[in-house]
């Protein structure tokens, strides 16, 4: 089993340490990756997720790693996070309009509902499919998200979650890349387990 | 409704004020984290309220400590000044972070700068409020300094700069464990479109509940109700619960 994981760090965006400790406590070797040439040394990749869309792009050309990126992404398996799962889209409008790294179809636009924005909080998710990240998880788990934007995808939906009178697409899946909009690393043991079958996969 | 656990630190130990003042020492940050977190606490927050007080720099390793063992989303606040401060945080074990003083007394604009770097769910704006006849004042420094402005208009101009959540602190209640300030929550519930987090003042489940039905936040946060073991996060949940 290949467990070494790298982490990607932008830069000054990123919750690095969560994740980093989620991902041990996953049975991981974690390895942050800040520069194109050590993307090799990971069997797989996380793409973490607290920052905007636009400046996380932005740090990831200014270190280089935007093609390196996608050409990783080819053979390597990525698991996106949040704002990570977002950059695995073709483009978001957060703070402008600026090209993601296109690898899932679809686009990042602001939640609209009723309900307060950002959607903070622990929330079912109705998965679809049978994306071997849900595997062993309760039909009731609960995951914590903290968004103010949406992956909005119709061809790759792995989960559903809704807020208020809002369904979003909470998970997606294409291949050996994926993506979920809550945070596993901040979703007590549902989410540690998701990502131990990340990290097995 | 979250229920968030709050941890008021003045490093090395979890205190607690009483109106922001009378410091008594509780515990260690990494453990009482570690018991409200195995509670099931929803968050933590950590405030070291003396940061901005001495003007001292953020105790990194402390934050580190503390969050080590800690799955749930961790928010630090306290002393920050600069986007540096708040990368430095993330890169401590920090999900997100509060901003008080620097943004109130000095620098708005950093709230600016902060959502457009980290995002706007990752930045909370603490508000202490002391309620005056008719209106309420932003206090800074742990409840110490005055500012001169008013909570909801600030309120207001923070979520237009882009905050993602507001702590509301009353100065008044704070630590006395008589009630919340439901006057106060209820018209920053209805100020701002982005979640309120509604803290200081609970002394029961009573308290929780009436505040919760009349204020209607989108989470509460505690502190004396739990260090002196008055009740239990899972008590507070069920209580909110059956309070539905």
């Amino acid at each position: 089993m290949s467990r070494t994981i790298g982490v990607v760090d932008y830069g000054s965006t990123g919750n690095i340490e969560s994740i980093r400790k989620a991902l041990v406590a996953a049975g991981a070797q974690v390895r942050i990756i800040d520069n194109a040439c050590n993307l090799s040394g990971a069997d797989k990749l996380v793409l973490p997720g607290v920052g905007s869309f636009a400046e996380a792009m932005r740090q990831v050309r200014e270190r280089g790693m935007f093609d390196p990126l996608i050409s990783a992404a080819e053979s390597t398996p990525v698991l996106g996070i949040c704002l990570g799962m977002q950059m695995l889209a073709r483009v978001g409008y957060e703070f402008g309009e600026t090209p993601g790294f296109g690898l899932i179809d679809g686009e990042v636009r602001p939640v609209i509902c009723k309900a307060a924005i950002p959607h903070i909080g622990f929330k079912q998710v109705r998965t679809i499919g049978d994306s071997p990240l849900f595997r062993g998880l309760a039909s009731d788990a609960e995951f914590y998200f903290m968004h103010s934007y949406e992956f909005v995808n119709y061809t790759d939906v792995s989960g559903l979650t809704i807020h208020g009178e809002h369904q979003f697409v909470s998970a997606v899946a294409k291949n050996h890349l994926f993506g979920v909009q809550f945070h596993p690393e901040k979703s007590r043991d549902a989410g540690i387990r998701l990502l131990k079958n990340f990290v097995e996969l | 409704m979250r229920v968030i656990a709050k941890l008021d630190v003045k490093p090395p130990y979890v205190v607690k004020p009483v109106h922001f003042e009378g410091l008594r020492k509780i515990g260690e940050p990494a453990e009482l984290a570690r018991q409200y977190y195995e509670q099931g606490a929803d968050e933590i927050f950590y405030v070291d309220i003396v940061a901005s007080l001495y003007r001292r720099e953020i105790l990194f390793d402390e934050i580190r400590r503390a969050s080590a063992d800690i799955f749930v989303p961790f928010a630090v606040g306290g002393g920050i000044r600069s986007l540096d401060d708040i990368s430095r945080m993330f890169h401590s074990g920090a999900d997100k972070v509060t901003l008080n003083t620097h943004a109130v007394q000095q620098e708005p604009d950093l709230i600016d700068r902060a959502a457009r770097t980290f995002g706007s769910q990752a930045i909370v704006i603490n508000v202490e409020a002391k309620r005056w006849d008719g209106w309420w004042e932003c206090y800074t420094d742990c409840g110490r300094e005055r500012s001169g402005k008013d909570v909801m208009p600030w309120i207001r101009e923070a979520e237009q700069r882009g905050a993602g959540e507001i702590l509301v602190q009353s100065v008044d209640c704070d630590g006395r464990r008589a009630g919340f300030d439901i006057e106060l929550i209820s018209q920053v519930k209805n100020s701002v479109s982005v979640p309120v987090v509604a803290a200081s003042g609970a002394g029961s489940l009573g308290d929780i509940v009436a505040m919760a039905r009349k204020a209607r936040p989108d989470a509460v946060a505690v502190s004396s109700v739990l260090h002196y073991g008055l009740c239990s996060i899972q008590d507070i949940k069920n209580a909110l619960k059956d309070g539905e």
